[in-house]
């Protein structure tokens, strides 16, 4: 594995903090959108942005604590 | 009360500047530094609780000798050679047998004397010690260490702490029946009030009360641990995967034994779904039983990894000192970079701080959605 291990590490937390960044970013432009149409609603709406952010961002971190996995599994990444 | 924000700011900005002097000081300066081996030593569970190095002369070899300030927990385990042991120390498990390398417990063949020093290190490279190892251990012995380490440590102070908080938080409500609160009453109440009134009512309904002494105890106790893992000295509670399975499974069975019947046949048999895929190819099902475990998988990863992540800044940016520094070397390089990382390191723990209780939030927010989806009966509204 070795290098390239290493390499596909940094590649694969950055795709998975793209995804997220995505994710979130969508999630919070939808939000903002939500609450500006209808504040009185604002409470309910950032509930369930803060959910479903969780969820996104849960997805995001398992895909980080591979790549994490993969550097410190591996005998390269220690020394 | 301008005076206590003032008075509570420089307490916080010496808590963190204490915090960057105590890990900036675990630099070794006579080897070469390694900043991987520097975090995972700080990130991960050991066997003591390693404050400090006070440098203490040196030695023929201009070697520089380090008294270690720690305490040293006594090692508790099921051997299937000697049954259960209680040892208070290194020396202790030699004689009887056994020895500590990296926080593992192996069984030594009999007559075999561990090869470490008065400090419990091995003067051994990689190769050596694997053929050591090859020889003197005994396989055979199936050894479980049970004893409690620094992160089982940190739980029970964290215990003892929302045990204190919490008792005088309640002589509070006993002693202020009808009035406005006062003390620790006052801080500690509206989050309360928040945790019944936002997460467990609108999602457990009538049950609420059922659940709230749950959702309360897990919702402090993460906070309260990730608060204290910011401390200096203090290990990462949350940031043990360990820990967060066993609040994961907490929650499991917290949903499967509180399922209605509606739980059971949606998973089994969900409604509105074509027949095939429940009977014919059980698609359908298998998904939902995947789901049954995800849930509370994804709850582990996600706050294991969030807690882990920020250790893992805060020690990369103070590590960078030593990086740049030359372990001491180069000092100036270490002068050069240590105003941006302390800037770095603010940031970020004040950042963590936020994280510390909108993880607790979200992990007992999710905690009570699911457990109010399992609870659901579908008796009035059909889908």
């Amino acid at each position: 594995m070795g290098t390239f291990g290493i390499l596909g590490a940094g590649i694969g937390a950055g795709l998975a903090a793209i995804g997220a960044g995505m994710g979130i970013g969508r999630l919070a432009a939808s939000t903002v959108e939500s609450i500006a149409r209808q504040p009185e609603a604002s409470g309910d709406i950032r509930g369930a942005m803060i959910l479903t952010a969780a969820f996104i961002e849960g997805v995001a971190l398992l895909g980080e604590v591979v790549c994490l996995l993969i550097v410190f599994l591996n005998p390269q990444g220690v020394a | 009360m301008l005076m206590i924000v003032r008075k509570s700011f420089i307490l916080t900005l010496l808590c963190l500047v204490s915090g960057l002097f105590v890990f900036a000081d675990d630099g070794n300066t006579t080897e070469e530094f390694d900043a991987s081996e520097t975090i995972l030593h700080h990130v991960l569970d050991t066997h003591d609780w390693h404050i400090t190095d006070i440098p203490a002369g040196k030695d023929e070899h201009g070697k520089t000798h380090y008294i270690p300030i720690a305490l040293h927990l006594p090692w508790f385990f099921y051997s299937s050679r000697d049954g259960m042991q209680f040892v208070g120390s290194t020396e202790g498990l030699a004689e009887k047998g056994y020895m500590a390398l990296h926080d593992h417990l192996y069984a030594l063949k009999p007559g075999v004397t561990p090869p470490t020093d008065a400090h419990g290190h091995i003067d051994m490279d990689e190769k050596t010690l694997e053929a050591w190892e090859a020889e003197n251990v005994d396989h055979h012995v199936s050894v479980y260490d049970l004893s409690i380490t620094k992160a089982s440590l940190h739980m029970i102070m964290v215990g003892i702490a929302m045990m204190l908080v919490f008792s005088a938080v309640a002589r509070g409500y006993k002693r202020n029946q009808g009035k406005a609160p006062s003390g620790i009453q006052s801080f500690f109440e509206p989050i309360i009030i928040f945790i019944r009134d936002e997460v467990a009512k609108p999602y457990l309904h009538d049950k609420a009360a059922r659940f709230l002494p749950y959702l309360l105890s897990l919702f402090f106790f993460i906070w309260f641990s990730n608060l204290f893992g910011l401390t200096p000295f203090n290990s990462n509670v949350m940031g043990n995967i360990s820990v967060t399975a066993a609040l994961a499974v907490l929650t499991f069975l917290l949903i499967n034994f509180n399922g209605t019947k509606d739980y059971w046949i949606h998973i089994f048999n969900t409604p509105g779904v074509p027949w095939v895929l429940k009977f014919g190819i059980p698609l359908m099902p298998i998904v939902e039983i995947i789901g049954v475990f995800t849930k509370p998988f994804a709850l582990m990863i996600r706050l294991f990894a969030n807690i882990s992540a920020g250790h893992f800044m805060v020690l990369s940016l103070v590590c960078m000192i030593f990086i740049l520094g030359k372990n001491g070397a180069q000092p100036g390089g270490a002068f050069g970079i240590m105003p941006l990382s302390f800037a770095f390191t603010t940031a970020i723990f004040v950042l963590e701080m936020v994280v510390a209780i909108i993880q607790a939030y979200i992990f007992t927010l999710l905690t009570t959605v699911f457990v109010g989806m399992a609870l659901e009966s579908h008796d009035e509204h059909h889908h």
